[in-house]
């Protein structure tokens, strides 16, 4: 198994810190998928993580100057590398004014993902930066969890309205059914079982769309129900044709899901996206659909039942 | 003193509030001094600010009539807890505050900072001190093999590449070029954590002599203290050091003032440990001569008797009661030197009652280093002070250190 890259240009850099940072803040592990013509950062939907799931996909070539990689074997030209998000962010936020930075996959007592960083500084000599990221190699026979998720057949689709927004809004709605939730239940309750029955501690946010360009947040509780309403978004066509005949356009599609996911998935996006979908499959799951400048993002938060 | 000196005075109390949870305000004729050592002895700080600092400065010393005719100082000692707060919020200080007057009343055994504030406000702070001899490092820092001289921006570029739970790093040197690194112990011992390091060649530095190529690791935290002090006064920071053991030295000199961090760094085996030359040991009023021929017999002594003594510190978490095991693991000093090292530190003899035992005394005991930051395997910097009072005592630290054969008088 081998991998190297370099990128030497500031721009890919910036936008391949930006993408590391990203995806430090939406999951703690996660596992770099590389193969020839791509990097993936994967999150698959375990129960550790609450049934979430993520796929981010970007084309390396439009990244580094130089990219090498031998997988596993010849017919799984494929690697697999399980890291923590946060020490790769980190260690690219040292290389701000490189003038090059080289990735490859190294062994030192265990498997590391080597970031070496050439500083542009004051005075002549260059200065040369190095971390040794801690990786773990996963096998083969746990690749097939870690695929890119199929993109399911979605009752509404809709594009997002400013994620800036969204986000100061989720999070006040947060607040107030967060305290409300606390003081109702006063311990535990049990864990979420796989099927994702609820949890009497997580606060429940309906998400829902139409096909006329409308989105709403809700949070219901005893005492107080608050809503946002988002109008006038613009719908992307839809793939199957059966369902714009049959579907009013007013009528709403909803999914009952954890609010605090959807926070983390909103705190990720730093800079608003290219382009931003959200697909709606009742009661099931929301999948979001982000497009960063050429950079993809899909995240799925699975509904509460 | 008023404005921006006052964020600088600040800021040494800051950055030396990262080393203990003691202050020791020393004022004398050189200037008011302010020194903090942490408990296991391995880090001491120290900031000389000259009357000039201030806008008035006035220290009167009350000289006491007894048999040997000498002049006695204030010896006050401050909780961190207590005086840092008064200092934290800097950037409002700098705002608000016009001038700010710090004096003491040893009748009632306090210090008092006055705080002179913008609409005729006036806040004043009682700070009770206790009655403590001050510690005193003196290192001599132009004898060290290694010097450089760095900008504070450089090293704060460097200190981003660690992240805060990164307890030592590592300085290497040789002449060509300069390296700072994760250590290396902890980086084989956690396979989660990310090993970092920078390589920087010799034309970043402002002084750049190097003796001998060597390799020194140090707590890392310290270091973050005294950059946050350099930075607020905008001034270089020379590094002293020499070989791993020996203590290195972090000094910052402007006109105004002077600044000693002196750190003990990690040390490489049994034998170099005993090699180590002597920080003097000295309380103000020097009484050198029985120091220095203490160091020379120091000196002379064979590895069995080390004037420095390297030491393990367990850390608070683990190997607490696997001392011996560790101690050969580890590279450091096996356990005979920790045995003497354990009854020598006992015998330090204490001055006014004051100084407290260094509390680690025996590894093996210690599940809990009390109330330190230290880390494992440090050399400890074995010093005390000792009163001008006892003249005889003054030797004790050198003759208890040799062994039961030899306890004839080092003088």
């Amino acid at each position: 198994m081998k991998f190297r890259a370099k990128i030497v240009d500031t721009a890919c850099l910036n936008h391949f810190t930006r993408v590391s940072n990203m995806i430090a803040k939406l999951a703690k592990t996660c596992t770099l998928r590389i193969s020839p013509d791509k990097l993936n950062f994967v999150l698959s939907d375990k129960v550790a993580n609450g049934g979430v799931s993520m796929w981010c996909e970007l084309e390396q070539e439009n990244f580094f100057s130089e990219f090498q990689m031998e997988g596993v074997s010849a017919e799984n030209n494929e690697i697999y590398l399980e890291l923590t998000s946060e020490n790769l962010s980190r260690a690219l936020k040292t290389a701000q004014n490189a003038r090059a930075l080289k990735v490859k996959l190294t062994n030192k007592h265990f498997p590391c993902l080597t970031v070496s960083i050439e500083l542009l500084s004051v005075s002549s000599s260059s200065r040369v930066v190095t971390h040794d990221i801690p990786v773990k190699v996963i096998p083969r026979k746990l690749w097939k969890d870690l695929q890119e998720p199929t993109v399911p057949d979605a009752d509404v689709s809709i594009y997002l309205p400013v994620l800036k927004t969204m986000k100061s809004v989720v999070e006040k709605m947060k607040n107030i059914s967060n305290h409300l939730v606390s003081s109702f239940f006063s311990e535990k309750s049990s864990q979420v079982c796989s099927s994702g029955c609820v949890s009497l501690e997580e606060p429940c946010l309906i998400i829902e769309a139409n096909l006329n360009g409308e989105l709403n947040l809700k949070i219901e509780t005893e005492l107080v129900c608050v809503t946002t309403h988002f109008k006038d978004l613009g719908n992307p066509p839809l793939a199957s044709e059966n369902a714009s005949q049959d579907r009013n356009s007013e009528q709403m599609a909803e999914v009952h899901i954890d609010i605090r996911k959807l926070l983390q998935f909103l705190a990720g996006q730093q800079v608003n996206p290219t382009k931003a979908t959200c697909n709606i499959v009742k009661n099931k799951i929301v999948h979001f659909d982000l497009l960063h400048e050429d950079v993809s993002l899909q995240y799925f938060i699975p509904a509460l039942s | 003193m008023r404005d921006e000196r006052q964020s600088v005075f600040g800021k040494a109390i800051q950055a030396l509030s990262r080393i203990s949870d003691e202050l020791w305000l020393d004022p004398s004729e050189k200037g008011l001094a302010l020194r903090s050592v942490n408990s296991c002895r391995s880090a001491y700080g120290c900031v000389l600010f000259s009357p000039v600092f201030f806008q008035h400065y006035q220290w009167s010393t009350s000289v006491k009539m007894n048999d040997t005719d000498k002049i006695l100082n204030l010896n006050c000692r401050l909780g961190m807890k207590s005086i840092l707060p008064i200092f934290r919020c800097l950037n409002s200080l700098e705002k608000n505050v016009e001038k700010c007057k710090i004096f003491t009343r040893s009748d009632k055994c306090k210090v008092v900072i006055q705080f002179f504030c913008r609409h005729g406000i006036k806040k004043i702070h009682n700070v009770c001190f206790q009655e403590s001899q001050p510690l005193q490092v003196i290192f001599q820092k132009n004898m060290c093999a290694n010097t450089l001289v760095i900008q504070p921006r450089l090293l704060a570029e460097a200190i981003v590449l660690f992240t805060s739970s990164q307890e030592e790093v590592t300085l290497a040197v040789t002449p060509l070029k300069v390296c700072i690194k994760s250590s290396n112990e902890e980086s084989m011992d956690l396979t989660d954590s990310v090993y970092s390091e920078m390589f920087v060649g010799p034309d970043e530095f402002d002084f750049f002599q190097v003796g001998i190529d060597t390799e020194i690791t140090f707590c890392f935290k310290e270091l973050k203290g005294v950059l946050i002090f350099s930075e607020a006064i905008h001034a270089p920071i020379a590094i002293h050091f020499d070989f791993p053991g020996k203590p290195m030295a972090l000094s910052i000199d402007d006109m105004l003032l002077e600044a000693n961090f002196i750190l003990a760094t990690l040390a490489d085996e049994p034998s170099r440990a005993s090699s180590l030359q002597t920080l003097c040991l000295s309380q103000k009023q020097k009484r050198s001569e029985p120091i220095h021929s203490n160091s020379k017999a120091g000196k002379n002594v064979t590895s069995k008797v080390p004037e420095y003594i390297s030491r393990k510190v367990e850390p608070k978490r683990l190997y607490s009661n696997e001392t011996p095991t560790n101690s050969s693991t580890l590279e450091n000093c096996g356990s005979p030197l920790m045995k003497r090292a354990n009854k020598d530190i006992t015998e330090v003899p204490e001055s006014d009652g004051d100084i407290s035992e260094v509390p680690e005394s025996n590894v093996s005991d210690t599940e809990d280093v009390p109330g330190s930051p230290c880390l494992r395997k440090f050399s400890c910097m074995f010093f005390g002070a000792v009163s001008s009072d006892q003249q005889e005592p003054c030797s004790l630290p050198f003759q208890s250190l040799a062994t039961a054969s030899d306890s004839e008088g080092h003088e």
